[in-house]
């Protein structure tokens, strides 16, 4: 059946968890424009046949004659089938157009979860243009951010105080914090401001303790 | 039915609510001595100990818990009062007028200020109760918009998580009512008198349970 | 008309409808892909997405028929009529009510409309009452019932109950979940 490869593409989307990515199936994405290349074949050899029998028209109109029945016959066969082969197209590219532009909106919505580089288990499932695609709308993304001096891809949950109390995971001996030094030696509890621990928090050196 | 995007992704968290309730002002009691504070929102203070002054829920807590001060309950949040809101809940149909955050700034007194709610237990149990009786009041109230053809809901009185929980699903259930309820799908014998007036005030509107 | 990148308008015209061709069209391996015949007869039989026999009725190359749980008689709308909310629609079709919607002024079906609604208004309430109550860890038996539509609106009332409840029980997860939960690789 027409259409059908392009339809497990798009099911392919609609099975996955929302902001999730599985793979690019290249594979199926090809077959699909396998299948396309095929209608426009299809369709290219009809349309010829089509305009021979309009020739033929022309000509028997000039001699005050009519096509055939069968001529008509045919005409109109021809005619549905190209239709069919138009509609099978169209179809198709929708296919691929919500295929590639729902993964693409998910793309863009990982520039705010990640800055700048993919994990691997996630730069893996994407496709050449994609990664492409994510390079440049986190760099327009950063240079946006830098432009307002402003980072907008921070936790969006409002924060209940600006000072946090977290406990020290590795040693990584003295840092300098905003507005204090700090040794931070594994298992050592510290009161720190929240935009200073942000960062270690998020590489995992520091854990969140209850108030 | 197509073309929602994340129907939460237009609400709110409740992290979000209770960061917004936690603009609404409350009594403290101070235990110290401190100038007047100059913030964006409003003046506030001079604190003096045992002189009641009225702050930000925000601040109160933040003080609170660097045993500044006691917190007064609000008025509403009383045992007295309570119950007589939830024996009005359960006999009337509409809904009580409480506090627009009454859930979060119970929820964040519970939690920061429990030593200075009298009768804590009570008023614990009081507010999970009204909760209760005004969710299920929510749920019969939604089965309205089966009934009677329905494009837009008001609800009195109902409170800023109330809402918050419920909006997803009225919103998507009105959308495919709506879709359903279309002149092009259902022609009614008296759909020509009635389209008019309906066009000129944007459609009947329910009340729900505020009559 | 829906958004053309609509996933799930994509797929909703994906459904099979049963047509009959009223003239032959020159069309290679549509029908049987193993059949090297390049015609499709005139009152040939046949079953075509949605997609492909909307325009091709309209044009009047085939004649649609709608599906057999839209007709005026049958097993789905008795079933409907006597206890809406327990008949397993997702088995007839996933996008039974995006379709109607569609079928509908195709084929010029009066009947089909109020039978949406009707159906529609007798399952909303059972949605409604499960949504807001049944445990979400396990999946209810009664979802494997529900449309693609109706399965949507249990999970938008599920899942903001859900949020509530999570944020009620509180604790460190307030500021815990997101700053660790998105940048954090898994230790341990």
């Amino acid at each position: 059946m027409y259409g059908k490869k392009g339809s497990e593409l798009v099911k392919e989307l609609a099975s996955s968890e929302p902001g999730q990515l599985s793979a690019f199936n290249n594979d199926l994405f090809a077959q699909v424009i396998d299948e396309c290349t095929g209608h426009l074949h299809h369709l290219g050899s009809l349309i010829r046949k089509i305009e021979e029998l309009k020739k033929i028209e022309e000509i028997k109109k000039l001699n005050n004659q009519e096509l055939e029945e069968s001529e008509k016959q045919l005409l109109k066969a021809h005619n549905s089938g190209a239709l069919i082969h138009h509609l099978s197209l169209l179809r198709n590219k929708r296919c691929l157009m919500a295929y590639v532009y729902n993964r693409a909106e998910t793309i863009r919505s990982l520039g705010w979860a990640v800055e700048r580089v993919l994990p691997e288990e996630i730069e893996e499932k994407l496709s050449g243009s994609e990664k492409e695609y994510f390079k440049n709308h986190a760099a327009s993304l950063q240079s946006y951010m830098s432009e307002l001096d402003l980072d907008l891809a921070v936790d969006m949950v409002p924060p209940k105080d600006p000072y946090i109390k977290v406990r020290v995971l590795e040693d990584i001996g003295n840092v300098l914090l905003s507005d204090q030094s700090a040794n931070l030696a594994r298992h050592a509890i510290l009161f720190l401001r929240r935009t200073d621990a942000e960062q270690y928090i998020s590489q995992a050196i520091f854990t969140l303790m209850l108030w | 039915m197509a073309s929602q995007a994340d129907a939460h992704a237009a609400t709110f968290s409740a992290a979000e609510l209770e960061f917004l309730a936690e603009d609404e002002l409350i009594e403290i009691v101070p235990n110290m001595r401190m100038d007047p504070l100059n913030l964006i929102c409003g003046d506030f203070g001079p604190f003096r100990p045992q002189i009641a002054t009225q702050v930000p829920v925000w601040l109160a807590v933040a003080l609170k818990r660097r045993g500044k001060c006691t917190i007064r309950p609000p008025d509403w949040m009383s045992v007295e009062k309570l119950t007589q809101v939830l024996e009005a809940e359960r006999d009337a149909e509409k809904f009580q007028p409480l506090p627009f955050h009454y859930v979060e700034i119970s929820r964040l007194l519970f939690d920061h200020a429990r030593d200075d709610i009298p009768d804590i237990y009570m008023v614990r149990s009081l507010i999970e109760d009204i909760k209760d009786v005004r969710f299920h009041k929510i749920g019969t109230g939604l089965e309205i918009i089966s009934r009677e053809r329905t494009y837009a809901l008001r609800l009195k009185n109902l409170s800023a998580m109330e809402a918050n929980i419920v909006r997803p699903f009225v919103t998507r259930a009105l959308q495919t009512f709506y879709k359903l309820n279309s002149p092009d799908m259902i022609q009614e014998s008296d759909s020509v008198s009635n389209r008019q007036p309906q066009t000129a005030n944007r459609g009947p509107r329910r009340q729900l349970k505020d009559r | 008309m829906a958004n053309y990148y609509d996933i799930d308008d994509v797929l909703a015209e994906e459904e099979i409808l049963p047509v009959v061709f009223q003239q032959a069209a020159d069309c290679f391996g549509l029908l049987d892909s193993s059949d090297d015949t390049n015609e499709v007869e005139a009152g040939a039989k046949a079953e075509l997405p949605f997609w492909l026999a909307r325009d091709l009725h309209v044009r009047g190359v085939v004649a649609v028929d709608v599906p057999p749980y839209f007709r005026k008689v049958s097993r789905t709308r008795k079933e409907i009529e006597a206890d809406a909310a327990h008949v397993d629609l997702r088995g007839r079709c996933q996008y039974f009510y995006e379709l109607g919607l569609k079928i509908a002024p195709l084929v010029g079906d009066k009947t089909i409309g109020p039978f949406l609604l009707v159906a529609f208004q007798t399952r909303y309430k059972e949605v409604l009452v499960r949504a807001h109550t049944a445990a979400s860890a396990v999946a209810p038996k009664h979802l494997t019932l529900l449309t693609n539509e109706e399965a949507k609106l249990y999970e938008a009332g599920q899942l903001s109950t859900a949020a509530f409840k999570k944020w009620r029980m509180g604790g460190p997860r307030l500021q815990r979940a997101p700053v660790l939960g998105r940048k954090r690789k898994p230790i341990e």
